[in-house]
């Protein structure tokens, strides 16, 4: 295993993700793309730091810092879409869309 | 001691605004007038921090001239979209419930606002991001503040998944700036960048960043969550959108582009060149054909980030300067223009048509939104001629003649609808009565809002001062 297939993996996982948000209509499963794309750059991060960078240390903690900080987004997300469920009873896309001119 | 001070702060005011409403139980009345009385203390305390020097606190919190500056802003934002919120938690206003949760709402403000501190005093790549995000995630909640209103809870789905992809571009982007230089903190990455060849996984990250933010800051390909956004969230958070977040985003460019970034800056300026200018454009079209006034508001803004991402292009001392000049008119144009939408759309919709005859019912009203307007609009006696007229002198010391040239025509552009909007206060008959009153607390904030723009403007020993710090 070498820096290039980390490298590789990662930029793989973030395509899948970006797909994932275009294609997915469930609001649930847009959110679980986002976050294979920040796992994505989490995988960067670590492999940078285990194999070429002068400071290891940086590149684990931001990783452990941005698991942290997707948390906080993930968490408001969630809560705006229990907001949504309430009114909606539905997480589909499709049936929210509203005509704006 | 006193430089950290303020921002000692703004960290505590969440805090302190959570426990006067969870253990001292005060009421709405008092928690309004004492976090309108804390901004305005540490407004009045920024104000006293001497500029020119560089303070270093836990080895890279830095405080320089540029970050009091942003700092003020920052501060004056949330001071003036709380004091916007005063009627939107006291009554239902523009047809929608009224909203709750003064405290906490109060709160976030304060967290957004510290994010953008954090940003302007980052120096590093994980401060910068923290920073980004601090001030990022309480406008997703801000946004959904009114939970009975479907429009607010749908705009903010929409403005978390957007805002969450482009924190991913950015994550994406540090990793390969981290991997690219080996470390995360400015001066080892400046280093990097400064002695290495053109390096492909240094473009690589450019571009991922600049994506990034290219979509809080509202630039051209990534604009379009914008309108949507605006006009479905409540009045004061579309104003502290359009201006903090708006600020953070600008912030966070001038700190990498003018920071680490500073040896490729004559590489990548054609690129921004090329965002600016169409951002510009993109917006001064979109706002041609709006009929609600904070979807219009959305082109508007739109338009003036295009303005201000032009004054990147140009060397540091002055380039910071015209950010900030400009970025304090822009705060006073704008919030003067939702102060007073928010006062015409008190009890119906917000739109061009609720303006309608405005300079009968109310001749002091209409003023200060010719003169807010004409200041966004760029009129020559008003602020916002001077900013533009700063940021145009910035970017031709590069030689970005073509550019300025765009920008100047497309000013025209941008007369057309700000004076459509005039029309619609000045000229036109109004379809059905409908009483408009101004509460005094709104009327005082009002004229001190129309005097600043003009006074920024007029007295040129202001924009002097700021000039003579940056040297």
């Amino acid at each position: 295993m070498t820096l290039l297939h980390c490298l590789i993996l990662a930029f793989i996982l973030f395509s899948i993700g970006i797909y994932g948000v275009l294609t997915n209509r469930h609001l649930i499963g847009m959110l679980i793309s986002i976050e294979i794309m920040l796992n994505a750059a989490n995988i960067n991060f670590v492999a940078f730091a285990y194999f070429k960078a002068q400071d290891p240390t940086a590149g684990t903690l931001f990783s452990i810092f941005s698991i942290a900080i997707t948390a906080c987004e993930m968490a408001v997300a969630l809560a705006i879409l229990i907001a949504m469920y309430r009114k909606h009873h539905s997480l589909d896309v499709n049936n929210q869309e509203k005509n704006h001119e | 001691m006193i430089t950290i001070f303020p921002d000692i702060l703004i960290l505590l005011f969440p805090f302190v605004m959570l426990s006067l409403k969870l253990f001292l139980k005060v009421s709405l009345k008092t928690q309004e007038n004492f976090a309108v009385g804390y901004f305005l203390v540490v407004f009045v305390t920024l104000n006293f921090i001497l500029l020119g020097q560089n303070h270093f606190y836990l080895s890279n919190w830095k405080i320089d001239s540029f970050g009091i500056f942003m700092r003020e802003i920052f501060v004056l934002s949330s001071l003036l979209a709380i004091s916007l919120s005063h009627n939107y938690f006291n009554s239902s206003v523009s047809l929608k419930p009224k909203l709750l949760n003064f405290s906490e709402f109060s709160a976030s403000v304060g967290f957004a606002a510290f994010g953008g501190i954090v940003v302007v005093s980052a120096n590093d790549l994980l401060t910068l991001f923290i920073g980004l995000e601090l001030a990022t995630i309480p406008m997703y909640a801000l946004v959904a503040w009114n939970k009975r209103d479907s429009e607010g809870t749908e705009a903010a789905i929409k403005f978390i998944l957007t805002g969450s992809v482009a924190t991913a571009f950015e994550l994406f982007g540090f990793s390969y700036l981290y991997g690219f230089s080996g470390f995360i903190t400015f001066p080892e990455i400046t280093n990097a960048v400064a002695t290495a060849q053109v390096s492909p996984l240094l473009w690589i990250s450019l571009l991922f960043i600049i994506s990034g933010i290219g979509f809080k800051m509202t630039l051209f390909p990534f604009h379009l969550w914008a309108p949507d956004i605006y006009e479905g969230a409540p009045t004061p958070v579309t104003a502290i959108l359009s201006v903090t977040s708006k600020a953070v985003a600008i912030t966070f460019l001038t700190v990498l582009v003018l920071g680490p970034l500073h040896s490729v800056q004559k590489e990548i300026s054609p690129f921004l060149a090329l965002l600016a200018g169409a951002t510009l454009f993109v917006g001064n079209l979109g706002a041609l054909s709006q009929s609600k006034l904070r979807r219009f508001m959305a082109f508007s803004s739109i338009s003036q980030a295009g303005y201000i991402l032009i004054a990147l292009l140009g060397n540091t001392p002055n380039a910071k300067y015209s950010i900030v000049y400009y970025l304090f008119l822009y705060t006073f144009s704008n919030y003067l223009a939702f102060f007073i939408f928010s006062v015409v759309g008190k009890n119906q919709a917000e739109t061009f048509s609720a303006l309608r005859g405005l300079s009968e019912k109310n001749k002091f009203l209409a003023i200060s939104l010719l003169i807010a307007l004409m200041s966004l609009a760029g009129i020559p006696p008003l602020a916002g001629f001077f900013g533009k007229l700063q940021i145009f002198t910035t970017a031709a010391e590069n030689g970005h003649f073509f550019l300025i040239l765009f920008a100047v025509l497309n000013n025209v552009l941008a007369l057309y609808y700000y004076i459509q909007v005039l029309k619609s206060a000045w000229i036109d008959k109004p379809e059905k009565e409908i009483a408009l009153s101004i509460p005094t607390k709104q009327k005082i904030i009002i004229l001190i809002l129309t005097l600043s723009v003009l006074l920024l403007g007029f007295l040129p020993f202001l924009s002097n001062n700021l000039s003579i710090a940056f040297l």
